[in-house]
């Protein structure tokens, strides 16, 4: 049963947390995601369902861990300075196999930063951000509608893999209102939770349960290395299952922008403009940030394709497509340095893209540049 | 007939003395002849005539290494 | 021994609760421990309520991890300092658990400081438990919030200065402040009449959680021989003469309603 709402992506997660069948919730107030906050503050207690208002988002993240812990669907959610302090607490959770989602809205780094718009967080959450050898799966909406779909997701790849998920979303989309369909996904069967603490009688054999976060000190492993290979196993599972990204106009793109989030909209949009002067741009968006879709990028770069990366930070995705292209194309940037006006206010918009797309067109022009070659 | 034991459990006792200084009727003392695998000097029971099976020894005892036994023959 | 013709009866009067698991090489404690006295006291004060079987124990970092593997019960383990967070939300998922912590003095009052005051502003129906052994014991015997003035310890060499390090921080009465605690107390493991309060402080708060009436808090003064560098009897001695005067047993709070 769909309903649909013209709500801001900040709500559609809300939204898709319920439908998910998220037990609960537990936030703190911190720029730009008091909106998710406070949508869970109203709806969740007349829903049933837990809410906490924490003392920090050190309490939040440790409530996730306990909640998890108990078996239960929960969230969290946070910005990037919030995101920073719970680092140690995804760390433990990735050890302790615990599912959950959290969601980063991102604001201005570093420190206390502007508390709008940028994109300064993809290295925190696609490189782990806390100590050891770990990975979350990211999800990056760029709308409204992907942030009540990707919510949905999110859950199910948390339970399937006992692995936290992120969604990293901007103060953009967060505030962005548009038309979305609220509709349940089916996304198939999750592992049952067999594992998880409820009081010895809670369980059919009767017998205790520990969730704990070290390696072998109480027989969940023989020893470390054998933790690491499951844990590496895990993480080579969802790199091959569980890419995800969307292909606009790349039928015949030879000059290939890569973008998420809020810039790939408007990356959209400069695509648009170069077709419209007969130049064949196309887009990759990745969806999952992590894992990353490499091989969509590496196939494109043997081809022999130029690749513009737009983010709105001093580059951080970008390092991730030199990667895939392994040094066969050229590979450029329009960064958050290129925003429209300084402020924090400032945004990276169509006309800054099209004016670097036209540069590499035209050097490519006069290189005698062939695609294909 | 009744009959006490206190039987210290001699491969988990850590020779800390607590049920030595605890038993009030001096039933337990360490002789220094008697250790564990470990080498942690153990306790004797050594006056079980005394014993009225208060279970301090037991109740104190940070390993649970003590169980006490009442044996009563009708 | 059996004269002929008349039966034997063998029975335990005294030996390991049921609810502690049999440790084999697995047991990590120093000689002379108190922190498996505290398992011990906990175990039988569940096993007197009966509600072994609904309990969810959260264990803090430090000597306080390893009761996960001593106390048959459902038991989760989490970052430094965390249990009253992880305790509040399992309680929130199962409101009918007995959901309880043990953590170090360390644990709770120092990295613990920022779940402990959300635990209790928020008056989270849960029981906290509190190992005060006045130093950090696993990481060998640094000082720690409720070290005595002049302790020595690993990072006060020359003995706890005001000056630069502050006083003890009394949990049990700081604790008893709050609104929304029904139940604050302190005991020791020091001796089997100590020992018998200290258990009967846990049952009482396990209870008051049962009731749903708010937070309630029990803190255990406990040898730690090898941080202390002593024998463990002259570690009970230590306590007698040292712990037990700056920080006086009792119950500093017992109430059933809010108030």
């Amino acid at each position: 049963m769909a309903e649909r709402m013209f709500i801001e992506g900040n709500e559609a997660i809300g939204w898709g947390a319920k439908i998910a069948g998220c037990q609960a919730f537990f936030g703190y107030p911190i720029t730009p995601q008091n909106e998710i906050t406070e949508w869970f503050a109203r709806e969740f207690p007349r829903a049933g369902r837990v809410f906490v208002q924490s003392q920090s988002e050190l309490g939040s993240i440790n409530m996730v861990y306990g909640a998890a812990a108990a078996g239960a669907r929960v969230m969290t959610s946070t910005s990037g300075p919030g995101w920073s302090l719970m680092q140690e607490t995804m760390s433990h959770m990735a050890n302790a196999e615990l599912p959950c989602v959290v969601v980063d809205v991102q604001r201005g780094g570093p420190g206390g930063g502007p508390i709008r718009h940028a994109q300064q967080d993809y290295f925190q959450c696609t490189r782990g951000g806390g100590h050891g050898d770990y990975r979350n799966i990211v999800l990056a909406p760029a709308s409204s509608q992907e942030c009540c779909d990707l919510t949905q997701l999110a859950f199910y790849l948390a339970d399937k893999y006992r692995n936290p998920v992120v969604i990293l979303s901007d103060a953009i989309i967060g505030r962005l209102r548009e038309i979305v369909e609220v509709r349940e996904i089916d996304f198939g069967p999750v592992p049952n939770k067999d594992w998880a603490v409820k009081g010895k009688a809670g369980h059919k054999d009767g017998r205790r349960r520990i969730v704990e976060h070290s390696s072998d000190l109480f027989g969940r492993d023989p020893d470390y290395v054998t933790l690491l290979r499951r844990l590496s196993q895990k993480i080579r599972q969802m790199q091959e299952s569980e890419v995800r990204y969307e292909s606009y106009r790349m039928e015949d793109a030879t000059l290939i922008l890569v973008a998420f989030g809020y810039t790939a909209r408007v990356a959209k949009e400069a695509v648009n403009l170069s077709r419209a002067q007969n130049i064949k741009a196309g887009l990759i968006r990745p969806i999952t940030l992590w894992p990353f879709p490499y091989e969509a990028i590496r196939e494109k770069a043997h081809q022999g394709a130029q690749f513009l990366v737009v983010e709105d930070s001093l580059g951080q995705m970008v390092e991730d497509v030199r990667f895939a292209v392994e040094g066969r194309g050229e590979v450029q940037l329009v960064s958050i340095l290129d925003r429209h006006i300084p402020t924090d206010g400032g945004m990276i918009l169509p006309d800054k893209v099209l004016a670097k797309i036209l540069e590499m067109y035209a050097a490519q022009e006069t290189k005698g540049y062939e695609p294909g070659r | 007939m009744v009959r006490p034991e206190v039987v210290i459990n001699e491969t988990e006792c850590q020779g800390c003395g607590y049920c030595v200084k605890f038993c009030p009727r001096g039933c337990l003392i360490v002789t220094g002849e008697r250790f564990t695998p470990q080498g942690y000097l153990l306790p004797s029971f050594i006056k079980p005539e005394e014993c009225n099976t208060c279970g301090f020894c037991a109740m104190l005892c940070p390993r649970a290494a003590i169980e006490v036994y009442l044996s009563i023959s009708q | 021994m059996s004269q002929e013709g008349k039966a034997v009866i063998r029975e335990m009067v005294a030996g390991r609760p049921k609810l502690l698991v049999p440790q084999t090489a697995a047991f990590v404690y120093c000689p002379g421990c108190h922190q498996p006295l505290v398992a011990r006291a906990v175990a039988e004060a569940l096993e007197e309520l009966g509600m072994g079987d609904r309990a969810i124990g959260v264990f803090g970092i430090g000597c306080s991890s390893f009761l996960v593997g001593m106390l048959d019960i459902d038991a989760v383990n989490g970052p430094h300092g965390r249990p009253p967070d992880m305790a509040t939300a399992i309680k929130h998922i199962y409101p009918d658990n007995l959901v309880f912590t043990v953590q170090g003095d360390g644990d709770l009052l120092s990295i613990g400081a920022d779940p402990l005051l959300g635990a209790l502003t928020r008056a989270e129906k849960i029981t906290l438990i509190m190992l005060n052994n006045a130093v950090y014991g696993t990481t060998g015997g640094q000082m720690a919030p409720t070290s005595l003035l002049g302790q020595r310890t690993t990072t006060t060499p020359e003995g706890r200065d005001p000056a630069s390090a502050g006083f003890p921080t009394h949990a049990a009465e700081l604790i008893a402040t709050f609104k929304g605690v029904v139940y604050s107390a302190r005991g020791a493991c020091n001796n089997p009449y100590n020992y018998q309060l200290t258990r009967n402080y846990i049952k009482t708060a396990f209870e008051k959680q049962m009731k749903g009436l708010g937070l309630s808090f029990v803190e255990v003064l406990s040898a730690c021989p090898s941080n202390w560098r002593m024998s463990p009897l002259d570690s009970l001695k230590w306590i007698e003469e040292k712990m037990i005067p700056e920080f006086p047993l009792g119950e500093f709070k017992n109430t059933d309603r809010i108030e």
